[in-house]
């Protein structure tokens, strides 16, 4: 194919058979226990330096719990896929664990763009849509995928995307290439011990981040019986060869919302927002972060009071329950 | 209390009015919503909202919450609940028929802005949040809205950067020849003064009608270009008192939107 344009954005690819050989071998396909907690997981399978992608954002379905255990852990140099987010990045960020930003979507909040401005962590534009192609372009095993956004545009010139002669028409199309996550973190409705997952409702690409990803961390709202998982496939996600750990996360999304489950935390969001600086930032992370040994400690801080209030609050049940 | 409004209302009202009954509707977060929802409820109940995060249809509960998107609210009564992968599939295949965006910034092609502001971009004097969805919508949809706040710094010859296309550098099949979908591009400039759509052959942002009470050249000198003007000028009738009812007192009544600039 002929290159007619190229984007300037650094990518990180990663041959295509060697992904095979790696799924190969080091996604067990043995039914095994896989449950453990957030701080084992997170230890194990989230390296600094590595490539880190998650699913939906942190106000809706997020895998917050992980995200906090890593900046907890303090981990450093993450390079994220930022494909549909709010305060993920933000904390991420504000925990000093990130270096680079694919962006799709870099929100948000004054302390994360101001590390932007003042250039303490890169930035690679792309948009949702094509963050999510790249993962599904990995997720079906090909190089890369073709795409009719993104092109004529500073977007596409910040990205690592090239234009191509299509070979089939000779028309010109977008070309972006796959990306495989070194570690993906994906919060969930249902899981049983071995993986299988399920996400209720709409979603950005739960699926295809676990199968483009050489480390999976599930967190799950409940963890159910394999026999449920049998009896209604239909409802299964993520089969859980994907996966290489299941943490048992109810209030996983804390502050923001799971469908269905319950509502956001408007008080600690305001609490986030209220951090224009870096200061601001590590006094909330001292408080909710820092402050707690594990995911049920920061339960007990938030309070069994407000957590059942949050749930209450979430009227809307319809389509987030089998 | 009625004939006093915000731009915001202004523009959402302005919005809502112009999308055609029984037609998808890409959604952006914010104004764009909140006009959709008004569509909706006033103007075309059949219209089919379409959103990045996968839901296809809803009946959005409301009163609005800030930063909804993506949540049960949103999601309420959809015909479809997909995954982003297959939204912008819909859009790309050509089932999208609107697109509807806010923006930091535009040029008289159209192009907009919401990535970054000045410096350069490894360290940009303001940076925003870039594409998100944008960057699709814009592309992909057969029609894109925009919605623009109507100050002078906001309409330039040459914005900072181009977050989402318009017609590009507006020469004849600019977007075909750079590998867009045919036949797609901004159709209207929905501001807190104006109205613009886009010259057939130059593709050129034009004046088309006015706030009531607004004069073309007050318009013109709030603007770093110049755009075309339309030989015919409409007037735009301010909110009607159904519409700010509705929007005040059902779909936003804590001005989580609707009060943006008070």
């Amino acid at each position: 194919m002929e290159i007619l344009d190229k984007g300037q954005g650094e990518v990180r690819l990663w041959d295509v058979d060697e992904a095979r050989a790696w799924m190969r071998e080091k996604k067990t396909r043995r039914l095994v226990d896989k449950v453990m907690t957030e701080h084992e997981a997170v230890e194990r399978f989230v390296a600094d330096g590595g490539y880190l992608s998650y699913d939906l954002s942190s106000m809706v379905r997020g895998p917050m719990s992980l995200e906090r255990e890593i900046v907890r852990q303090r981990r450093k140099d993450l390079w994220i896929a930022a494909k549909f987010t709010l305060l993920d990045t933000s904390i991420l960020v504000g925990g000093g664990c990130v270096s680079k930003i694919d962006v799709g979507f870099a929100g948000l909040g004054r302390p994360l763009f101001r590390a932007i401005e003042e250039g303490r962590v890169k930035t690679i534009d792309w948009s949702n849509g094509t963050l999510a192609l790249r993962h599904k372009a990995a997720a079906m095993g090909v190089p890369f995928l073709p795409v009719r956004s993104l092109a004529g545009t500073d977007t596409f010139r910040r990205s690592g995307a090239m234009v191509v002669r299509e070979p089939f028409t000779g028309k010109t199309i977008t070309v972006v290439p796959a990306v495989f996550p070194d570690v993906a973190i994906i919060h969930v409705n249902q899981c049983d011990r071995h993986g299988n997952a399920r996400v209720f409702g709409p979603s950005i690409s739960p699926l295809e981040t676990a199968m483009a990803s050489k480390r999976v961390i599930v967190s799950t709202e409940e963890i159910i019986p394999t026999e449920e998982i049998k009896r209604r496939p239909d409802l299964t996600t993520i089969p859980y060869f994907l996966v290489d750990a299941v943490v048992v996360a109810p209030w996983g999304g804390h502050p923001g919302t799971t469908p269905g489950y319950y509502t956001y935390d408007a008080e600690n969001l305001d609490e986030f927002f209220a951090a224009r600086d870096d200061a601001g930032m590590k006094r909330y992370l001292d408080r909710y972060v820092y402050g707690v040994k594990s995911h049920f400690e920061y339960l007990e801080l938030i309070g069994i009071e407000k957590l059942t209030k949050l749930s209450e609050m979430e009227t809307i049940r319809e389509g987030y329950r089998p | 209390m009625s004939e006093k409004y915000t731009d915001v209302e202004f523009m959402i009202c302005q919005s809502a009015r112009i999308i055609e009954d029984s037609s998808t509707v890409f959604v952006g977060y914010g104004m764009p919503q909140i006009a959709m929802i008004l569509a909706q409820r006033l103007y075309a109940p059949s219209i089919v909202q379409v959103y990045e995060y996968g839901a296809i249809g809803p009946e959005v509960a409301t009163p609005f919450r800030r930063n909804m998107m993506a949540d049960a609210r949103n999601s309420y009564r959809s015909y479809s609940w997909t995954t982003m992968n297959w939204m912008m599939a819909f859009a790309q295949a050509g089932f999208i028929d609107y697109g509807v965006l806010g923006a930091a910034q535009i040029d008289p092609f159209g192009n907009v802005n919401s990535t970054m502001i000045g410096g350069t971009y490894e360290r940009p004097g303001k940076r925003f949040t870039g594409s998100g969805g944008a960057n699709e919508v814009a592309s992909l949809c057969w029609r894109t809205i925009l919605l623009m706040n109507h100050e002078k710094r906001r309409f330039l010859p040459r914005i900072d950067f181009v977050t989402s296309p318009g017609y590009l550098d507006g020469s004849p099949l600019a977007r075909e020849k750079a590998g867009l979908p045919a036949g797609t591009g901004p159709s209207r400039v929905i501001t807190s003064l104006a109205a613009f759509d886009f010259g057939p052959e130059s593709h050129r942002m034009r004046l088309v009608a006015v706030r009531k009470g607004m004069t073309k050249d007050r318009i013109l000198a709030e603007m770093e270009f110049e755009p075309e003007v339309a030989d015919r000028i409409e007037t735009i009738e301010p909110p009607r008192p159904e519409e700010l009812a509705m929007l005040r007192d059902d779909i936003d009544p804590d001005r989580v939107i609707i009060g943006k600039g008070e």
